[in-house]
């Protein structure tokens, strides 16, 4: 599409942004995989219209505030990168498209309270346990909150599970096949410790000696989604320095798919910046725990007595962002016993989106429940998937419907396959 | 326009707020459809979810003479959906119920807001599908198709929207309502439903359409067969047609369109050829096995350097969804390009192609061609850098060439994409100007007002007072004179 | 109250069009084998198209012909079987001396229709005189065009109202290698539609599939012959009937029989109606007590009545009108010929009002029975 942007007005990443604009054709073949055009079927609320309006708004045609409401509205689920057959990086645009509007906007007060209550508690497992508690805790309270903030305390757990101290060193069964490094995720590891549990234990069944440095934190992709650049800069900085002195490493293992991609971005962060270097070499390293799993070769799990039927839901920060879809399957077929379902609308975000579900409660319901919906009709007994904010989303949504199916990490079902055997 | 926002706060009386789109935010992602050269803000867009909506929409447009746009997803390729500057565009991508799907007639009565895809996938369940399928068919919508006729990679057989379309209910450009046709697929009296087909929205809002569904077909072999050069595949073509063979599809790709499509979806084609061609037979197994006996010893003899048989649905999928995804795919090649739509008869595709290659050179622009060989249908994709001064300029009159050159060789300015805005001025090339008042005369009866779609396909018109009616135009010798 | 008709026989496109604007109530006739849509009334006049005639242009490798109105449908099959290709849509009346421009006019396709379409799915292009007394091109000569309004559908059925047809392109097939029938009596019309209905179902490509009441059906299918035993095969253990197979001249006597209408009386009534395969049996019912002979064709989207006294055709205008169901009158006396639930007047008049404002041509009505 011909536009006017001024690519060197936008800093370092307006070339990216201009670029996406210029690959979008107009054709419109990302719509029926994008969430918010699927559920809203109104242009603006598409990745065709948003790329529109983001360049009206980059041209000085439109002001930020004007296309606010329906860029806000985009959960950043990348499906339409993956549907669109033009090769439109929409999230070289998305994302400092958020940092410059971020900055240019007349803010509401109250969203950027909320906003900063998120950045403040999300990223630091200490604080959002603390907060966690104390949500739980004044649940009776919910009906006197106003809307914004009731919808979040709908998704938080009956209880908060136990803190999981993870040693410093989880050794490799066996011979050692490789050496890794995990990002822990800090919402994973309050609200399902387990999952890191399963991760580690189906890593060194493997053979393979898994770091977790201590000092790791948050990976920045929260902030950068919000558009708050130098803070997540500030994340990124110091996970940068944290793995490149965590020794000799085959990978960065990630089990939560909005980290895997948090990560990944780093490249985009610090383009023509001092660190990007570094970013790149980091870059090199970072793989979702399935796809390096899958490389490494599995070693075969023992599965079930009786057949169990599976559905496997795409998280869109594996799927779309990484471009991960066929290793976790792979990894789930090659359990004895296990049928894989595979649901309708595969490509279409659940309405978890990092928070998405806490800023846009509605739409991620309704999301939500289509999800749940075609889950359900695949008749699988469980659902699995390769990131904790898909599970907890689908996991209540399917909750809602009535329905006994249970969520798991992909992790936690190759454990059991493995465990089963033992 | 001050006068036209303040009565199009009156459309407030039919549409709750939310579904009535005015500000400038709103308004911007709906200037443009597949087309994005023409821009056009309309004054509101209207989310219909009903059919009585739509229909009072047009009442209220005509009894305050404003002009309107029905829109399905915006993928006409024409400018045929760019919306009418000031008017109202009434968007029907919400208007989508399936309202009837008869097994046993094996019809399916839906809104026009469903999406073209979607047809076939309700369709599945009784072992039917739809048969017109556009490259765009995941997205675009029956009241697109039905108003563009749109054809498909499978015409070449089947044919295209209108020899699908059985019934339309449809409100007129006045607000009448009008029924037409039904489930049988046979008629009496004139053929009013397929007249109706390919209107390009000019003939009102068309509400609901009965469509036919046919069995899947129970057998497919798909062959993809890559040559040295275009003219090759091109004689495998005119070798194949004449055979007596009917295939379902026979398309063919050059090596800037196959380029692309690899880098899109990675379809396995081979990356070196001048051109592949792609060859579908469908039917009864038997039938099927004894045709492609006939199909593979035609292909050996033409030539063909590399020849791949999909041995099952995904490698079938695998090698349409390239050609599928083509158009779209160029857009990695090229920033911009035009789709051009033209047909030739089929004996002179060769010629066609060659003289295009030679146009290509002297223009200094690349070309890639994606076209449906089996009926003449040509697609050519002309790339240019929109940022290079007077490159667009150059590309549109490369394109202009090769329709003057589709209509000297006694074909058509369009296969399947419609006039829309693009083509209005080449119209006259095709028709003498009394083939196009006599087109001018029926939609006037129609639309008396010229409010709906104004100012797409046909050339004049824009302006009422411009029509001449009840004049005899022999006593003007046949020729009407025209500002 | 006889009054005189003149016939009119214009050996040139021109004088066409100069009696046009010279006359009202003109009735275009080609062979003259619809009489129903092509016998003058009172006050009318006949404009006989046979002189206009001639095949205009054929190129086999392009598979269109063009054709100017008063060329016999026999002329063009002739023609295209030098080449081995046919009029899929199957025109019936051929042989009694059918003209392009009457089957196009009145809209009719034969038992072939089931396989690819019926003539409105064919015909591409068509010149026509409109009731200004203008020549207009609607269409093209390529198989695909999507230019200008698509007059040439408009003109598949238009009866001669809409204006005289003076030329016509049409998309060709190649014909099949062979053909070859089978012949099952299912016992019963239930039994015979639950044949059809399966048929239908499936992805299996016939050329033909009628049906005679009660029960027997005409399974017509074309190819490569060394595909018929197993399709054959496939077939007869789909319908659990051995069948009896027609083959070579029996087989093409038959279809040729059926579709020049033999089994009717030529000085008796014949109607086309447009079916659906819900309505069958109730309409068959009716037409059996009416002691009419009946053939559904085209896996029975169409079924083809007719009686030896026109004074059944109201009756049967009412009947078709309880059932939603239209009806056209190729033989017998009526002063309109589209019988039952006419559809989409309100349009089709403004349609007529642009092309045919001082009624050059007849009219169309409401009714059978509403007066002139
Ligand atoms: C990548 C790509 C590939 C394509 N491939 C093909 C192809 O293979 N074959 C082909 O034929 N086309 C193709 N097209 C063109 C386009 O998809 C078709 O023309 C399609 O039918 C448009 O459908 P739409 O829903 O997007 O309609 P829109 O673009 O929204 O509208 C098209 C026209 O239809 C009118 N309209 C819409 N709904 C109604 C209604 N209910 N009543 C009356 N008028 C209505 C509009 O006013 C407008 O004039 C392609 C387009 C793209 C972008
Ligand atoms: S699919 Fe790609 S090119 Fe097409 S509209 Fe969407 S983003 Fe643009
Ligand atoms: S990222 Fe997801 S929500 Fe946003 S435009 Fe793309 S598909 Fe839609």
């Amino acid at each position: 599409m011909l536009h006017k942007i001024q690519a060197e007005k936008f800093g370092s990443r307006g070339e990216g942004m201009a670029h996406a604009v210029e690959a979008c054709v107009h054709c419109g073949f990302c719509l029926p995989t994008c969430p918010t055009y699927l559920t809203m079927g109104e242009e603006m609320d598409s990745p065709r219209g948003r790329i529109f309006l983001m360049k009206e708004v980059l041209e000085g045609n439109l002001s930020v505030d004007q296309a606010a409401p329906y860029v806000d509205r985009c959960l950043g689920c990348l499906a339409c990168e993956t549907s669109c057959p033009s090769g439109v990086r929409y999230g070289h645009l998305i994302s400092p498209y958020r940092a410059y509007a971020q900055k240019n906007r007349k803010n509401n007060l109250f969203q950027k309270t909320f906003r900063w209550l998120l950045m403040e508690s999300l990223p630091h497992p200490g604080r959002f346990r603390f907060l966690l508690q104390m949500a739980v805790f004044s649940r009776p309270l919910q009906g006197l909150l106003p809307r914004m903030l009731r919808s979040p305390l709908s998704l938080l757990p009956k209880t908060i599970p136990k803190e999981d101290d993870l040693p410093e060193i989880f050794p490799a069964k066996g011979d050692q096949r490789a050496r890794v490094a995990l990002l822990t995720g800090c919402a994973q590891q309050v609200l399902a410790p387990e999952i890191n549990r399963a991760t580690l234990r189906v890593l060194s069944e493997n053979g393979v000696e898994v770091v977790i440095p201590k000092s790791q934190g948050c990976c920045g992709a929260l902030a950068m989604h919000l558009g708050e650049v130098e803070r997540a800069k500030i994340s990124a900085r110091k996970n940068l320095e944290v793995f490149e002195n965590a020794g000799p490493l085959d990978a960065i293992v990630t089990n939560a798919a909005g980290c895997g991609s948090g990560l990944s971005e780093y490249r985009d962060l610090f383009h023509g910046e001092p660190e990007e270097e570094r970013a790149k070499n980091l870059f090199a390293l970072v793989q979702d725990v399935s796809l390096f799993l899958h490389n490494l070769g599995l070693k075969k799990p023992s599965g079930w007595p009786e057949p169990r039927k599976i559905a496997y839901h795409d998280a869109c920060h594996l799927s779309h962002a990484q471009g991960v879809r066929e290793a976790p399957r792979e990894l789930l077929r090659s359990i004895p016993n296990l049928i894989l379902m595979e649901p309708l609308e595969w490509e279409v975000c659940c309405g978890s989106a990092g928070t998405y579900n806490l800023e846009h409660p509605e739409t991620a319901d309704l999301l939500g429940q289509r999800k749940a919906k075609n889950l359900a009709d695949t008749g699988a007994d469980a659902v699995a998937t390769g990131n904790i904010g898909c599970l907890v989303q689908v996991r209540n949504q399917l909750e809602k419907t009535g329905s006994n199916i249970h969520v798991f990490h992909t992790m936690q079902i190759l454990e059991e396959a493995y465990r089963n055997g033992a | 326009m001050k006068d036209r926002a303040a009565l199009i706060k009156d459309l407030g009386r039919i549409f709750p707020p939310d579904r009535l789109l005015d500000s400038s935010a709103q308004l911007a992602p709906y200037e443009s459809d597949g087309l994005t050269c023409f821009r056009s803000r309309p004054s509101a867009v209207v989310l219909a979810e009903t059919q009585e909506e739509v229909i009072q929409t047009v009442r209220w447009c005509y009894q305050h003479s404003v002009p309107f746009m029905a829109r399905g997803s915006g993928t006409s390729l024409s400018g045929g959906s760019v919306p009418v500057a000031d008017g109202v565009v009434i968007a029907l991508n919400r208007l989508s119920r399936i309202v009837q799907l008869d097994p046993v007639e094996r019809t399916v009565t839906v809104e026009p807001g469903v999406v073209n895809l979607k047809v076939s996938e309700v369709a599945a369940p009784y072992n039917l599908y739809y048969a017109p399928d556009p490259s765009s068919q995941q997205i675009c919508t029956i009241g697109g198709n039905l108003a563009f006729n749109s054809g498909g990679a499978h015409c070449l057989k089947y044919g295209m929207t209108s020899n699908h379309v059985l019934g339309i209910k449809a409100v007129l450009p006045d607000g009448e309502v009008v029924h037409f046709g039904g489930p049988s697929l046979e008629s009496a009296g004139p053929d009013l439903t397929g007249f109706y087909c390919g209107n390009e929205g000019l003939f009102g809002v068309a509400l609901e359409v009965v469509l036919r569904l046919l069995p899947k077909p129970e057998f497919f072999r798909t062959v993809m067969a890559a040559y040295d050069s275009m003219e090759a595949a091109g004689n495998a073509v005119t070798r194949i047609v004449s055979s007596g063979l009917l295939p379902g599809a026979l398309e063919i790709m050059d090596r800037l369109a196959i380029k692309a499509a690899e880098a899109a979806v990675q379809a396995g084609y081979p990356k070196d050829a001048a051109a592949i061609l792609i060859v579908e037979l469908d039917g009864e197994k038997d039938a099927v096995e004894s045709d492609y006996i006939r199909l593979s010893a035609l292909i050996n003899e033409t030539g063909a350097n590399t020849v791949i048989v999909a041995r099952d649905t995904v490698e079938r999928m695998k090698i349409w969804k390239g050609r599928k995804s083509a158009f779209s795919a160029v857009g990695r090649l090229s920033a911009d390009f035009i789709v051009q739509d033209g047909v030739v008869p089929r004996a002179r595709l060769g010629e066609a192609l060659a003289e295009i290659e030679r146009l290509s050179n002297i223009y200094n622009l690349r070309v890639a061609n994606v076209f449906h060989a089996g009926d003449g249908n040509l697609h050519p994709l002309i790339l240019y850098d929109g940022r290079e001064e007077g490159a667009l300029e150059r590309a549109e009159e490369l394109a202009g060439k090769i329709i003057k050159l589709c209509i000297s060789m006694g074909g058509s300015i369009t296969g399947e994409h419609g006039v829309g805005l693009e083509k209005k001025a080449y119209l006259p090339e095709m028709f003498s100007p009394v083939d196009i008042e006599t087109m001018e005369r029926v939609r006037a009866q129609i639309d008396p007002k010229f409010i709906s779609n104004t100012g797409k396909m046909l050339p004049g018109g824009e302006a009422p007072a411009l029509v001449i009616r009840g004049l005899h135009p022999l006593e003007k010798e046949g020729i009407l004179s025209r500002e | 109250m006889v009054a005189e008709s003149t016939v009119f026989l214009p050996a040139e496109v021109d004088e066409a069009a100069r009696i046009v604007r010279e006359n009202r109530n003109l009735r275009p006739r080609g062979g003259g084998t619809k009489p129903a849509l092509s016998s003058p009334l009172a006050e009318e006049h006949v404009v006989d198209m046979s002189k206009i005639s001639g095949i205009l242009e054929y190129s086999p490798q392009e598979f269109t012909i063009s054709a100017l109105a008063g060329t016999t449908i026999r002329e063009i099959e002739d023609a295209l079987a030098e080449n081995g290709q046919y009029l899929p849509f199957d025109p019936p009346l051929a042989t009694a001396g059918a003209t392009l421009g009457g089957t196009l006019a009145a809209g009719l396709s034969g038992p072939g229709r089931r396989r690819f379409g019926g003539i409105r799915d064919f015909v591409l292009g068509v010149r026509f005189i409109d009731g200004w007394g203008n020549v207009v091109l609607g269409g093209g000569k390529v198989v695909k065009n999507a230019a200008g309004f698509d007059f040439p559908k408009l003109m598949a059925g238009s009866l001669g109202r809409l204006g005289l047809l003076t030329e016509a392109t049409f998309k060709v097939f190649p014909r099949p290698h062979s053909t070859i029938t089978l012949e099952v009596d299912c016992g019963s019309l239930a039994q015979a539609l639950t044949g059809i209905n399966y048929l239908n179902s499936l992805s299996i490509d016939l050329e033909a599939l009628d049906l005679i009441p009660p029960g027997r059906l005409y399974i017509r299918i074309g190819g490569f012959a060394d595909s018929f035993p197993k399709r054959i095969k496939r077939l007869q253990e789909l319908l659990e009937h051995e069948g009896r197979l027609l083959e070579n001249e029996v087989e093409s006597q038959f279809w040729e029989q059926t579709k020049e209408f033999s089994w009717s009386s030529p000085e008796g009534f014949l109607v086309k109606i447009p079916m659906t395969l819900a309505k069958v049996e109730k309409f068959d019912e009716a037409m059996e007590n009416y002691g009419l002979a009946r053939c559904y064709s085209s896996g029975a989207c169409l079924c083809w009545v007719a009686g030896k006294d026109s004074r059944h055709l109201p009756d049967i205008d009412s009947f078709l009108h309880s059932l939603d169901l239209t009806g056209l009158v190729l033989r017998g006396n009526v002063d309109y010929p589209i019988l039952g639930a006419q559809k989409g007047l309100g349009f089709l008049r403004r349609i007529k009002e642009a092309l045919d404002p001082e009624d050059r041509f007849l009219s169309f009505k409401e009714t059978i029975s509403e007066s002139s």
